[in-house]
């Protein structure tokens, strides 16, 4: 006890210590900090956004301030308590001003910058942390996190089940509206199958059928109705000899289908051989699928793959949507919603915002997988006059890729190889009533240098209300106890 | 005869000397392989870094091993450490089972396993994937000691048990498997105890078997890094490929066996020590046998060696130091390829039939020096960069001796990032070191390699994630802030070894490609697919070589054409005048040719050697042709025939 409070002694003395500057010269600029956190807008239940100084100097001091509170933090680590950091977010403006003292002694002050707060976001979010490579794996998990704190959990790893000569893969983890009593993720090799939790109960299937190309890959599950939308992939990767791309992905193949959870059974969406459908996006009242696809034309067999390698530049996704009526299962015709071709550009990964009203995909230059394009960015749709417009509030000159609205529909999270074109991060941003995002905040984490530590890439971020239920361990003895169950294949009904 | 006086003599110095004598051998003769296992590991002064390795149960003891295992970036530092290491385990064997003197060697079992398990391990060093393997077993034989003695020196039934509990729970966290054998080996070592009350013997073992089942089972759930069948491997070595983890492990295990066999028999031994000569012929014998089981696990193979030579001299960009070892390593072996030629040919002239001719020729087929392909492809390397290669590649030893290894560890994962960054093919060397670490781990070597790469493309931001890592390291530290000065400025980058020397070689439009693991081929399919239209004159160097290497005449010419057009040359270097002379002649293309007068006469003296000296089957006359004619395209073009590659 005599310890406690003699360390608390000289925490307060410290505490005191760490004063603003009397007199300090000026910089004309906001400080260079890591991550770039200057005048961005926050959700009202963020953790807080702990960063580096990256300016040169002998002693930091950090000022915050929210109405009546104040944190003066010391370092240019600038780690902020969350019970004050909860208490300054109430203010709805917190001002941050940056002091930093040379080596003559002399303070200079930078010009403040400020975090906004505003609505709320999703408490909780879930990615797969992938090592970067090209063909191996070893270990990868699908990972939960508070973003109200900075705790972290493991949903599945796949270390849990592989042995030494069977590898397994996890990947395309999914919920219905967000929530985590429906979900599903992908077992592919040792122990493969789609894992699916209905309502809670585990399950685990393999879509793969005698008339349909492969298992499921991306998923959409239907907001109304116990139905997923699947494509099917047959997928290629191939290495760039030189240049800041590394990898090029591409499908030869390509398809959709509709699983049906009630029946275990597989229907076709769209297969048609010369098309390369993919990614299928639910409207929120599921009465429309979004997707994108490509017309090809070239040849079959063993040369298929490489002839679509060298003419990976004239790949153009179009964006196209097909009417579907939920409680019949019957599909209306395909429809091109934009002509991405007309603009030599190539447009995947639509995703509509839960009021309907916005469409945001990933556009670029050629291809299907944006995540290995440097020149990958956003645009996004209005759904309701049919402009569209790129997003230059999210783009950088890295790889946009894989984002998700918030249930709430205010924020959307996207990934992005901005910080080293290599490694993609997660981001924020808030879109307010006019469509305009604020400018994107990295995921806050406890160290601020953990970004730049970090080997590993996040991948397929998805919003959660809430956590995942069942536990790792869980998983893990379902998956290697149980077979997956086949699916049974059904006709396309409609059109 | 004074047997009392002579052990003490003789046997009380005895593993001393032997500690000096193998610290001698690691440090002269596998100071390169000791450095290829601290190249292929990382210990790194960082939190994330410490928090992954304790995410497995003996995750610590890992920790601990990779510490260590980075001081063998100075072999003789490393080596010593490891050697007192053993000595100390040694001498902790003997004093924990209370070893009488006279049985003092038994305790040079298990330490002579877990030399075995280092220095046996050969080509396996690279698919490891623990990156603590050489230190980690020997800590945790060490640490697994530790609680026989405490253990025996708690009274009570009850303290024991919780002692135990205590350590068995701590120390799989901490030590993994290791804990286990602590844990059993203090158990039996008290039940034989005469002081063991008989009623309480079955509790406690009991509890001790109870305790390696439980625990694993009841931590796993605080885990999510491994399978719960795994639980009872956790911190033992492992590899990539399933065909060497089980070998390899072995003599861990039986070293970590040695320790219940010794609290087994400890009283037994303490009972009935030896004496007189039987002292002496035990001694004697088990010393004998601990030297020959080293010696004969021990992996010897001259072309491994010599690759991790070269392997290092080319990490240090030193090519003449790494043509040097080629030519040493020809140069070693000519007395006892002379030698088994000799023998070879006595054995033919007794030989009645072609069959048992063929047979003896297959059976001396080993006895010869031939290259593995890494080595061909360091000392062309090596000569490319000297620009020595036309006139010297061809004066040397070629071949593709496959590597004496339970499976063929592909060329990437050896020496394929060398090869890529090197001949400008960076990002292919960025891919495999992406592949490596999923594969078999971070290591400093990938790290360092990944570093390059970012360097070269200027690609500033990704170099920092590689230069920041290396920056957390003893003995990459400078290595990384000399990087860090490169990373963004293009000028100072393009000045500087080895990127001065990478930049000429990147002169090629960029490509969608894949090596389907075969680095070679894929060089070779790189440099003669087409010609670049900004080729620079080594580009045509190494295009030219690699054409002569496949002897294909139609693209010798083509690259020929190419290399006179961009090199500025007074006078074609003496291998191509001959692959010159020798297609021309073998095509009768009726070619005018600028050659030099003694390459016309020594292609006359060739053939004139063929007609005088029938060949009978080429594996045959390879020796005698190449003491003759082996430094002339001549003799690689004719017996250098279907070189493999992997």
């Amino acid at each position: 006890m005599k310890h406690l409070i003699t360390i608390a002694a000289i925490l307060g003395i410290m505490v005191s210590c760490a004063k603003v500057p009397a007199s300090t010269g000026t910089v004309d600029a906001e400080p260079s900090i890591f991550p770039d956190y200057t005048d961005v807008v926050i959700p009202s239940n963020i953790a807080p956004l702990n960063f580096r100084i990256e300016e040169k100097a002998e002693k930091y001091i950090t000022v915050f301030t929210g109405g009546s509170q104040k944190i003066i933090v010391k370092g240019d680590k600038v780690v902020i308590p969350p019970k004050k950091w909860e208490k300054l977010k109430k203010s709805g403006l917190i001002v941050i001003q940056v002091y930093a003292m040379d080596q003559s002694g002399s303070w200079r002050s930078f010009i403040p910058f400020t975090y906004s707060v505003s609505d709320e976001i999703d408490p909780y979010i879930s990615y797969r942390i992938i090592p970067v490579a090209v063909e191996s794996y070893q270990e990868l998990s699908i990972r939960e996190r508070n973003l109200t704190s900075f705790k972290e959990d493991i949903i599945f790893s796949n270390t849990m089940v592989q042995t030494n000569e069977n590898g397994t893969c996890i990947n395309c983890h999914y919920y219905k509206n967000y929530t985590t009593d429906n979900m599903l993720f992908h077992v592919r090799q040792y122990k493969g199958g789609t894992v699916l939790v209905l309502d809670g109960k585990l399950h685990k299937v393999n879509m793969k059928t005698d008339s349909t190309l492969s298992a499921g890959v991306y998923p959409a599950w239907h907001p109304t109705h116990d139905y997923i939308a699947l494509s099917n992939n047959r997928t290629h990767q191939s290495v760039h000899s030189v240049s800041h791309d590394k990898l090029e992905v591409l499908d030869d193949i390509s398809d959709l289908i509709l699983y049906d959870i009630k029946n275990n059974a597989v229907s076709i969406i769209e297969n048609d051989s010369c098309e390369l459908e993919n990614y299928p996006a639910w409207t929120p009242d599921g009465k429309k699928l979004y997707y994108v696809s490509y017309k090809y034309e070239g040849g079959y067999g063993e040369k298929r793959k490489n002839e679509m390698f060298l003419a990976r530049k004239d790949f153009h996704f179009n964006l196209y949507s097909k009417s579907f009526d939920p409680d019949t299962r019957t599909w209306g015709p395909t429809k091109m919603e934009f002509d991405a071709a007309a603009l030599d550009s190539s447009i995947t990964w639509p995703r509509i915002s839960p009021n309907g009203k916005r469409l945001l995909a990933c556009i670029s230059t050629h291809g299907v997988f944006p995540l290995d394009q440097i020149v990958s960015d956003f645009i996004m749709f209005n759904l309701e006059d049919g402009s569209y417009r790129h997003v230059d509030e999210l783009n950088s000159p890295f790889a946009e890729s894989y984002h998700c609205w918030s249930s709430n529909g205010k924020w959307v999270m996207f990934s992005t190889r901005r910080e080293d074109g290599v490694h993609t991060r997660l981001y924020f941003s808030h879109i307010d009533g006019n469509g305009h995002f604020s400018k994107p905040f990295a995921l806050p984490q406890r160290d601020p240098d953990y970004s730049r530590e970090f080997l590993y890439a996040y991948n397929i971020p998805e919003f959660m209300k809430e956590p995942v239920h069942i536990t790792p361990r869980q998983f893990a003895s379902f998956i290697s106890s149980s077979d997956a169950t086949p699916s049974e294949y059904e006709s396309k009904r409609g059109e | 005869m004074d047997y009392k006086g002579l052990t003490q003599r003789i046997f009380k110095p005895a593993p001393y000397v032997l500690a000096v004598v193998l610290w001698c051998i690691l440090t002269l003769k596998e100071q390169f392989f000791l450095y290829k296992v601290e190249n292929l590991s990382v210990f790194l002064f960082d939190k994330l870094f410490i928090a992954d390795s304790l995410k497995i149960p003996g995750g610590f003891l890992g920790l601990a091993g990779s510490f260590l295992t980075q001081f063998l970036h100075l072999p003789w530092l490393g080596a010593l450490i490891w050697v007192l290491l053993l000595l100390t385990a040694y001498q902790l064997t003997i004093r924990v089972f209370r070893i009488p003197e006279s049985y003092h060697p038994l305790a040079l079992i298990p330490i002579v396993l877990l030399i075995i398990g280092n220095m046996s391990l050969g080509y396996g060093v690279f698919i490891m994937r623990e990156q603590d393997h050489f230190f980690a077993p020997l800590l945790g034989y060490m640490v697994s000691l530790l609680p026989i003695t405490s253990t025996r020196r708690l009274n009570t039934l009850w303290s024991r048990i919780i002692f135990l509990t205590i350590w068995t729970a701590a120390g799989y966290i901490l030590f993994g498997t290791f804990a286990f054998t602590g844990t059993l080996a203090a158990v039996l070592s008290i039940l034989i105890q005469p002081s063991m009350k008989r009623k309480e013997r079955p509790t406690l073992f009991s509890c001790g078997i109870v305790l390696i089942i439980l625990v694993p089972l009841a931590i796993y759930s605080a885990y999510t890094s491994y399978r719960l069948a795994d639980s009872w491997v956790m911190g033992l070595p492992s590899v990539s490929d399933d065909a060497w983890t089980r070998p390899m492990r072995a003599p861990f295990q039986i070293a970590l066996l040695c320790q219940i066999l010794f609290a087994l028999t400890s009283r037994f031994l303490s009972e009935k020590p030896l004496e007189g000569i039987k002292s002496y012929v035990f001694r004697s014998a088990m010393y004998i046998i601990a030297i020959v089981a080293v010696w004969g696990f021990w992996f010897k193979d001259d072309n491994f060696h010599t690759e991790l030579a070269m392997s290092e001299a080319v990490d240090r960009f030193d090519w003449d130091r790494t043509i040097e070892i080629f030519r040493q390593a020809e140069k070693s072996h000519a007395k006892s390829d002379a030698k088994a030629y000799a023998s070879r040919s006595k054995k033919i002239e007794s030989a009645h039939s072609i069959d048992q001719i063929n047979e003896i020729v297959e059976h001396y087929k080993d006895r010869f020096f031939e290259p593995t392909r890494s080595m061909v492809l360091y000392r062309d390397l090596a000569l490319l960069k000297t620009n020595r290669a036309l006139g010297e590649a061809f004066t040397m030893k070629d071949g593709s001796r496959m590597q004496e290894s339970r499976t063929i560890i592909p060329m990437v994962w050896q020496s394929g990032k060398q090869f890529y960054l090197q001949y400008g093919l960076v990002n292919m060397c960025y891919r495999w070191c992406l592949e490596d670490v999923i594969e078999h781990n971070w290591s400093y070597s990938t790290l360092k390699y990944m570093a390059m790469h970012s360097v070269i493309m200027q690609e500033p931001e990704l170099a920092d994630k590689y230069i920041n890592k290396l920056e957390k390291t003893l003995f990459y530290r400078k290595w990384a802030r000399q990087q860090d000065e490169l990373k963004s400025d293009r000028e100072k980058m393009s000045a500087t070894e080895p990127y001065s020397s990478i930049l000429p070689y990147m002169c090629f439009e960029n490509q969608m490609s894949n090596d389907m693991m075969k680095t070679e081929a894929y060089l070779i399919n790189h440099f003669l697919d087409k010609e670049p239209d900004l080729a620079t004159p080594e580009y045509d160097r190494a295009a030219l070589l690699f054409a002569m290497h496949i002897q294909d005449i139609p693209r010798f010419w083509e690259r020929l054409f190419y290399y006179v057009n961009s090199n500025d040359i007074n006078e074609l270097p003496r291998s191509v005048q001959e692959a010159a002379l020798l297609y021309s002649t073998l095509k009768k293309d009726g070619r005018e040719l600028p050659l030099d007068e003694k390459v016309v006469k020594s292609y006359d003296e060739f053939n004139r050697y063929v007609q005088n000296h029938p060949i009978r089957s080429m594996k045959e006359s390879e020796y005698p042709y190449c003491q003759k004619f082996g430094k002339t395209f001549f003799y690689f073009y004719f017996f250098m025939r279907d070189l493999k590659t992997y």
